[in-house]
């Protein structure tokens, strides 16, 4: 606390009384709210002697700390005394104002590297973090273990309760055909969703829907091999994994400009897997075909009729390559082989009639 | 010190200018810019002390005394202990409905909207407290004693149960909210009182119910004149399109006229909550008729759209040099008496207020 002095100390040194040290000043206390009017001079020492009528006081530079400046003054504060206030005229006399902390404008930082400078890094990191933000994903996705993605998926979707269709004859044959596009131990959980829609989804946790309008549509079991291919192939190649990660990085990076964009960005952006995400996946599709003996030209025929009516399949199509093209690679795949069929047609009937025929299945209404 | 409030000489007063304004404010948006968004803190604490050094209150300048880092810690607090809980919740409602337990996400959803409404209430009050308790005047701080907690909860039962009668009580909710949130505030040693009624102000907000009716006349003459000009142009074929031209001007004047009403509406409003407001023998009033909030508005909308958006930066400054330019003030102050504030003050800045995106006062 600083020390208040009733009667006027007696000056030691000459130099002090000099013009160049001394200066107009006001103050307050910070304990109440009257002003304090006087002289500021320095002692030729580390303190600055506050002298007015109404009393007098000895701060120590080093206590002074830079408030703000205002039209013609400047601002001091006391680091030991927060609301005390030293009002000084802008203007100062030299030998006073080389005692004085020096100005800060932009905060410590900024003040210290020049606006220039500072707005230089500032991009540069800022550009920086941007660019690892977008490719984590890429590189981080296909690194986090199979079994958390599985356990996250199941957190995040479950298992759909009641709403896929069940019937033993159709689950036999799903399992078939998955078995001959998906190779690994542990196979993917594909289903059948009793959806109208033609489409087909790979969610969080290794999970494959085929929508069962999508099996309404196919006209033979070759085209439902190539599509629980290609959805296998986003699970096995983490392309899933992938866009989580992606969505879950923008929804932190743009929480720091402003929420309410960041909402509106967070639906624009949310999952939907790349353009070289959905070859990597037709690759991967095709692949397993020909291990299999699976004739690709189903496939191709699924795009080929994809091409020619676009009406209820853009939710699929949209954000893949177009269709035409993706046709002539199933095509190109299928020269100079012979396959075998992959399912008998009472198979493929059974895969057919299993929303029909299940006696308890829910609809999906609230949930797509 | 005894003060007469007279025209010539107005208690408050601002001698800002946008050019001095425009040197903090555009290399703010420039840091703004290149930090995505982290500056943002620092950038209201300068803009800030600009407004406040400006501003006089009797015979001396206001100062602010808030940092940036104070807002940024307030923020980084909100996301973790806000946002963080939602984005779960959100996540756990969608994993219900997945399973089928829609009963169990819709409860979990309506009682995160209670909450966040509750959250408001805390925001509203936390932010005023926290502007209080960084202001100085005469090196003498405001503040308050009370966290807000409890006026969140008034906050959700006043809002919800103003608008339950067709919305006829939402005066009451807005000024007895505003009273309790003032009478917990205090500058220096003494408290602020505020007793605004709503009775004042009813007459004023039943202009909005005028609106519908409003609309649905001037629809009706603008179709049966338009369709009768169009008519008379281009015969059966010009009927529709001269009804929907006339529609479509009735709407674009209804908007108008609805913006019309709002600004009668918050100019009464302002007059009545600020006039209702003493502080120890002190007086307040805000002179701001109709014509000068839609003076503001207009002004703001033109200055944005000409500068094709830049002028938002200014928005800050026009704002608060139209509140203080307003503000009366009459009665005594006693200096002798006026001694520092002993409230408690928070050490984080209006993290919540900020993510709410809403005003303090």
């Amino acid at each position: 606390m600083a020390k208040d002095c009733s009667t006027p100390s007696t000056w030691g040194r000459s130099d002090m009384s000099e013009p160049a040290f001394q200066s107009f000043a006001q103050w307050y206390d910070g304990h109440t709210a009257i002003k304090h009017e006087g002289e500021a001079i320095w002692d030729g020492g580390g303190l600055l002697r506050l002298r007015g009528a109404s009393g007098s006081l000895e701060v120590p530079f080093a206590d002074l700390e830079f408030g703000e400046e205002r039209l013609g003054e400047t601002v001091y504060r006391r680091a030991s005394e927060p609301d005390f206030r030293l009002i000084l005229p802008a203007d100062l006399p030299p030998g006073l104002a080389s005692k004085l902390p020096e100005r800060q404008t932009y905060g410590a930082w900024v003040d210290k590297l020049g606006l220039g400078k500072a707005t230089a890094i500032f991009a540069a990191v800022s550009v920086a973090a941007v660019a690892l933000f977008m490719t984590a994903p890429e590189w981080l996705g296909p690194r986090i273990p199979q079994s958390w993605e599985r356990n996250l998926g199941d957190a995040m979707v479950g298992d759909f309760g009641n709403r896929l269709c069940h019937t033993r004859d159709g689950d036999r044959a799903l399992t078939k055909l998955l078995a001959k596009v998906d190779p690994e131990q542990e196979k993917v959980r594909a289903g059948v969703a009793n959806i109208g829609m033609v489409n087909a989804v790979a969610l969080p946790g290794g999970q494959v829907l085929l929508f069962d309008g999508l099996v309404q549509d196919a006209e033979s079991p070759e085209e439902l091999a190539g599509v629980l291919g290609h959805e296998v192939g986003h699970v096995r190649e983490r392309h899933v994994m992938t866009a989580l990660l992606r969505q879950f990085g923008l929804t932190i990076l743009l929480s720091g400009a402003n929420t309410t964009v960041g909402d509106t960005m967070f639906g624009l952006a949310a999952m939907g897997y790349s353009r070289d995400a959905e070859r990597e996946a037709d690759e991967y599709s095709r692949e397993r075909m020909a291990e299999s003996r699976i004739s690709p030209l189903g496939a191709a025929r699924f795009f080929e009729r994809l091409g020619g009516d676009d009406e209820g399949l853009t939710g699929w199509v949209s954000s893949h390559p177009g269709p035409a093209e993706r046709a002539k690679a199933y095509r190109a795949a299928a020269r100079g082989k012979t396959f075998e069929p992959v399912l008998t047609a009472a198979e493929f009937q059974a895969l057919k009639d299993m929303c029909q025929q299940d006696p308890d299945v829910e609809s999906f209404d609230l949930f797509f | 010190m005894h003060y007469e409030n007279n025209d010539a000489d107005s208690a408050f007063g601002f001698d800002g200018n946008w050019q001095d304004f425009a040197k903090i404010a555009l290399p703010n948006l420039l840091l703004t810019i290149v930090t995505l968004g982290i500056y943002r803190f620092w950038a209201t604490t300068r803009e800030r002390k600009y407004l406040w050094a400006h501003t006089r209150f009797v015979d001396e300048r206001l100062e602010w005394t808030g940092k940036g880092m104070e807002l940024f810690i307030g923020f980084v607090l909100v996301m973790l202990l806000f946002f963080l809980p939602f984005s779960l919740i959100g996540m756990v409602s969608e994993a219900l409905v997945a399973r089928g337990q829609a009963l169990w996400a819709v409860l979990l959803t309506a009682g995160s909207f209670f909450f966040i409404l509750y959250l408001t209430g805390v925001a509203q009050f936390r932010a005023l407290r926290y502007r209080m308790s960084r202001t100085r005047w005469r090196g003498i701080r405001g503040g308050s004693n009370d966290q807000g907690f409890k006026f969140g909860w008034s906050y959700l039962w006043k809002t919800i149960v103003g608008q339950l009668p067709m919305g006829l009580l939402v005066p009451w909710s807005m000024t007895s909210l505003w009273n309790e949130r003032w009478n917990k505030m205090s500058f220096g040693p003494y408290h602020f009182d505020a007793d605004a009624q709503s009775g004042d102000i009813f007459g004023r907000y039943l202009l909005f119910y005028l609106a519908p009716i409003l609309l649905f006349v001037a629809m009706a003459i603008a179709a049966v004149t338009g369709g009768g000009i169009g008519f008379g142009l281009g015969g059966e074929a010009g009927t529709g399109v001269g009804v929907g031209l006339g529609i479509a001007i009735a709407l674009f004047v209804w908007f108008f006229a609805l913006g019309l009403i709002a600004a009668a509406f918050y100019a009464k409003y302002f007059r009545e909550v600020v006039g209702s407001a003493r502080w120890k023998d002190l007086r307040f009033g805000f002179e701001a008729s109709t014509a000068d909030w839609i003076k503001l508005y207009l002004g703001d909308f033109v200055l944005v759209v000409l500068t094709l958006g830049i002028g938002f930066i200014f928005l800050s400054y026009r704002h608060w040099k139209f509140f203080i330019v307003h503000m009366q003030a009459d009665g005594n102050i006693l200096l002798d008496e006026l001694t520092q504030s002993t409230t408690r003050t928070a050490k984080h800045g209006e993290g919540l207020l900020d993510a709410f995106d809403m005003g303090a006062i």
